[in-house]
């Protein structure tokens, strides 16, 4: 099902979504565009975010449960899960959701994940304006949402074409107070395309010598040890990437307290180090390496999808000065040329 | 769920971050693209700075002394109680140390409550232990004792000269601009005795004897000024004094220094070169230079040489002293120190006591009180009875732990305000509970002076408080007048008091942040200072000499012990210690040793050791590791568990009264199991 909604209608309609749900959209603090909970004002719906919002469904830090100690038992209580929908996901984030389906619905399944991934309604926006860093279109997960929305919309300048991906996505648009959903025409589709194939040959361009061949290669030829030594280990790639999604647990608190688990990076040693002290992946070099072949090689034969869904975030907050495409400490004079011969 | 724009609590570098908040906890961090220090990325203690906040050990309600435990108390009995028992003491009896944790409107509040409120100039905070001497050195220099330039600008650097900076482990976003001018072909230079990560990826690696960085210095000049790389424009025009260090840098020949400090002629010749010829050329330290007896001549060595050379007042140069806290630089600009006021107005010049008396409608102390170590080591004498110790841990973070202990026993009041219970608090009459950096409005003032707003993103635990509530109470019932109802009112004095802030308000602040000397309401704030002259008018050279530290090592203790920190953790480890991460990936203290030492001493790799000096004796786990030379030994101090600082002395540098920190007389036993 295909609808129209004038720009005019897109907070009317957030207003009447958040009557049931916790609205989570991009809105704009001090200037940047992040998400969090919509409260009526204009939402930011432009680029992509540094944080994806793919922590609505796997938090920096959730608690898992509760723990209260009584004469000697323990009782448990589990926090509620919000019913939340976010909207504005971009379709590298929603490839990324697909990919955590895929770990984290397989056996043993994710209790806390999937509770969350249930109560979660997915609007998503494609991607007509891709950033500096984006190249999506190289990892097919972008610039549009192929699967996996409750609706996809698209900004084609008057308004979004939206499209319901989900029985919940119909239920999106006829649901909501009448008069905010206009009929979609060819026209609208029209646009649509033309804006689609344009963000596509934008990324092709910049980015067109990426691909996935080109990165097992360089994989396999880099010299690990001295970019180990380059990498300033901020653990910054893991935390940011919507695909990373190993944790830690903690018990906070003796003896009352919480469970939580927390988004962990496998560049700290602490990581794979063993309680003995040895560490198969003993130094940087070989963690870096590891984060790389995780995403590469054990995703694909783990779900049958790359572990990486080129929204470019690792790229924009790495420390270090180091090209995480090719595999190479960042020259910036080669780099300059090379921008400029494009 | 939402996010709130602040600035990071960890080290001086002041990136900005987004705190993620759910169900009025704060969960997690992430880093700011607007940020005009960090542009979007953030370390590995930044990533992990909400971790702490959200801690059951958090302290949540005041607690006075009774008999041999601390018991609830209510605020009002607490605060009076430290009103009361502090100003009873009498101004020469008492002391304040501030935190280079809190704001800059609550350090200006708790050094007004020092000086207004228990007349005492005796406020000082843990910059005695870091910057003191750069405070001292630069200030002579060049008239101002902070970071000459923006960290952004050492991208524009043709040579970088890093030393005693464990630069991309502690200040890891200033390493990352380090690394951008490296990758424009940049020479990269870098002394410290380890073999740190940024030595190994330097184009020159200097590794000096501890203790002999004045010797190297000077040969860098010497070799400079030989081979005609002086810049005579700068020094004619824009210093005074060269002719005498020019004359007392001959001595230091690079074959002479190589006999003192151990690096070859060769490479101090290189290294003067790389240095001498970069037509822009910076240079970074930090508490390798500064935490030794000769610390402001280490200082006043790398000003002449920034000097000699004409490197200050353009992009690409200057100097940078890193400062290790969050806001160690807003804590001196706002006077938490014994000798000035707020903006460095001193406390001895009888105009600016007026204007203090006027502003704060006081009486004030003359003369300068005592800075940190002293109120310490005369409270073991019984000088001081008296402490007000807000967010610092003198117990582990103060050198020779048994006498600091001896001190804080003894004093006859000691009430302490923190976030966490810690080795210091447990000995305290009153703990007052502190409300985080995540929990409060104010402003910290990074390392490259910039001024940047903190929000409240959560509320604090239980009854805690911000500091600047609690010194603004502690003011009224001293009856010091003074009623601030929120840090922006408490910035608009200060703006009024300190010149260099006279610009500064909320309003401009916003999103943005201000680089002083900002002091007017229209003016833009400073990224390079120095551009067209110093403050003092002419710069300043003055030459200086080697002087063999204090503590050698000798027979008995045939080693060197030099303490530092780990990348994982920050200073006594309250906060993080606590973020599961961070304890993780260095959960245990440690002690560095080269492969010779530790076979001579019959030590593997995570054997257990006894390292002993005069002041005391520690247990814990050897590491041999290829960084540290032969007759070195490395321990970080964050460890309660086996505390650095029971190891080191407090010899005092003469002008700037910092603790050699760097340098103990050690010697290594293997413990047999």
């Amino acid at each position: 099902m295909k609808a129209f909604l004038p720009n005019e209608s897109l907070i009317p309609w957030l207003k009447d979504l958040s009557s049931s749900l916790e609205v989570i959209a991009p809105v704009d603090v001090e200037g940047e565009a992040v998400y969090q909970t919509w409260k009526g004002q204009p939402p930011a719906l432009v680029g992509n975010t540094l944080s994806s919002p793919i922590e609505v469904l796997m938090p920096r830090t959730e608690v898992l449960f509760r723990y209260v100690q009584d004469s000697g038992r323990y009782t448990f209580d589990e926090p509620k899960v919000p019913t939340r929908i976010v909207v504005g996901m971009k379709p590298c984030d929603l490839k990324a959701v697909a990919i955590l389906d895929r770990i984290f619905g397989s056996e043993p399944t994710d209790h806390p994940y999937l509770a969350k991934r249930r109560s979660t309604l997915l609007v998503s926006l494609n991607c007509t304006d891709p950033g500096p860093w984006c190249f999506c279109a190289i990892m097919d997960s972008g610039p549009d949402a192929q699967e996996g929305f409750d609706l996809a919309l698209t900004d084609i300048g008057s308004g979004y074409l939206a499209e319901a991906g989900s029985a919940a996505g119909v239920l999106l648009i006829k649901g909501c107070s009448s008069g905010l959903f206009l009929e979609a025409d060819g026209s609208h589709e029209a646009s649509r395309d033309i804006l689609l194939e344009n963000a596509r040959s934008v990324m092709a361009e910049k980015y067109g010598d990426r691909s996935v061949g080109h990165l097992r290669r360089a994989i396999r030829s880099a010299d690990w040890e001295y970019l180990g030594r380059q990498c300033l280990r901020c653990g910054g790639c893991s935390f940011i990437c919507p695909v990373c999604h190993c944790f830690s647990i903690a018990d906070l608190g003796v003896p009352d307290g919480e469970r939580v688990r927390c988004r962990d990076t496998c560049l700290l040693s602490g990581f794979s180090r063993m309680t003995n002290g040895a560490n198969p992946l003993g130094s940087i070099g070989e963690r870096m390496r590891n984060w790389y072949l995780d995403k590469f090689e054990h995703l694909p034969e783990r779900t049958g999808l790359i572990g990486c869904v080129g929204c470019g975030r690792c790229d924009e907050i790495c420390l270090a000065q180091i090209d995480r495409w090719r595999l190479e400490v960042l020259d910036e004079r080669s780099r300059q040329q090379r921008q400029q011969h494009k | 769920m939402k996010k709130i724009l602040t600035t990071c609590v960890y080290c001086g570098c002041g990136c900005g971050l987004y705190l993620h908040v759910d169900e009025g906890k704060v969960i997690g961090a992430s880093p700011s693209r607007k940020s005009a220090a960090s542009r979007g990325k953030l370390c590995i203690k930044g990533w992990l700075s909400g971790d702490f906040v959200n801690h059951p050990d958090r302290l949540s309600y005041p607690m006075i002394q009774r008999g041999e435990r601390q018991i609830r108390a209510s605020w009002d009995e607490a605060l009076s109680l430290v009103a009361s028992g502090l100003k009873g003491m009498g101004p020469s009896a008492v002391g304040v140390l501030t935190s280079a944790k809190g704001t800059n409107e609550e350090n200006y509040l708790f050094s007004k409550l020092a000086r207004a409120g228990f007349k005492t100039n005796n406020v000082d905070h843990v910059a005695r232990l870091c910057h003191a001497p750069t405070v001292a050195g630069l200030s002579y220099a060049f008239g101002s004792g902070a970071t000459t330039n923006p960290i952004s600008s050492l991208e524009e650097a043709d040579a970088i000269l890093v030393v005693g900076s464990n630069t991309t482990e502690q200040h890891p976003l200033v390493a990352s601009y380090v690394l951008k001018a490296r990758s424009k072909g940049a020479k990269l230079i870098v002394a410290d005795p380890r073999r740190t990560q940024i030595a190994s990826l330097a184009d020159i690696h200097i590794s000096p004897r501890p203790g002999t960085d004045v010797a190297w210095i000077n040969s860098l000049l010497n070799s400079i000024i030989k081979e005609g790389l002086a810049d005579r424009d700068f020094i004619t025009k824009r210093t005074m004094g060269f002719e005498a260090v020019k004359e007392s840098v001959l001595s230091y020949a690079p074959e002479i220094v190589e006999a003192i400090c151990g690096v070859p002629a060769e490479v101090l010749r290189e290294a003067a070169l790389a240095y001498g010829s970069a037509d822009k050329a910076s240079i970074i330290y930090a508490m390798g230079i500064t935490q030794h007896t000769t610390g402001t001549d280490n200082v006043q060595a790398l000003a002449n040489l920034a000097l000699a050379t004409g490197n200050l007042g353009r992009p690409g140069t200057g100097l940078y002293p890193l400062r290790g806290h969050q806001n160690v630089q807003g804590a001196c600009d706002m006077g938490a120190l014994p000798d000035l006021y707020p903006g460095y107005q001193k406390v001895v010049d009888a105009n600016a006591r007026a204007k203090f008396e006027k502003g704060w409608s006081t009486k004030l102390p003359k003369g300068p009180g005592l800075t940190a170590v002293e109120m310490i080591q005369s409270a073991e004498t019984g000088k001081i009875k008296g402490l007000l110790i807000i967010g610092e841990n003198p117990m582990v973070s103060y050198p020779d732990r048994s006498s600091v202990q001896r001190a804080l026993e003894k004093l006859e009041f000691l009430a302490v305000c923190d976030i966490f219970p810690t080795e210091t608090s447990k000995l305290a009459d009153v703990v007052l509970p502190a409300a985080s950096f995540a929990e409060k409005e104010g402003t910290f003032t990074s390392t490259e002076r910039r001024i940047q707003r903190i929000r409240k993103a959560v509320d604090p635990p239980g009854e805690s408080r911000s500091e600047w509530e609690v010194a603004a109470e502690l003011l009224r019932r001293l009856g010091v007048p003074g009623d601030y109802s929120s840090p922006a009112e408490v910035m608009e004095e200060i703006s009024s008091m300190a010149p260099n802030y006279g610009g500064v308000t909320y309003r401009r602040l916003g999103a943005a942040s201000l680089q002083w000397p900002c002091p007017s309401r229209d003016h833009p704030g400073t990224g390079i200072m120095y551009i067209e002259k110093f403050p003092i008018g002419l710069a300043r050279f003055r030459p200086v000499d080697h002087m063999e530290p204090v503590e050698g090592p000798d027979g008995e203790y045939p080693l060197l012990l030099t303490t530092g920190r780990s990348m994982y953790h920050f200073h006594t480890g309250t906060m993080t210690r606590r973020s599961p991460l961070l304890d993780r990936e260095v959960p245990s203290p440690f002690v560095e040793v080269n492969s010779e030492d530790a076979s001579r001493a019959g030590l593997r790799n995570g054997q257990k050791a006894l390292v002993e000096t005069r002041r005391g004796q520690l247990q814990l786990e050897v590491k041999v590791s290829p960084g540290v030379p032969k007759g070195i030994l490395f321990m970080p101090f964050h460890f309660s568990e086996a505390p650095a600082n029971l190891l080191t002395g407090a010899s005092l540098d003469p002008s700037s009264k910092i603790p050699e920190l760097k340098i103990s007389a050690a010697r290594l036993r293997k413990v047999s199991p």
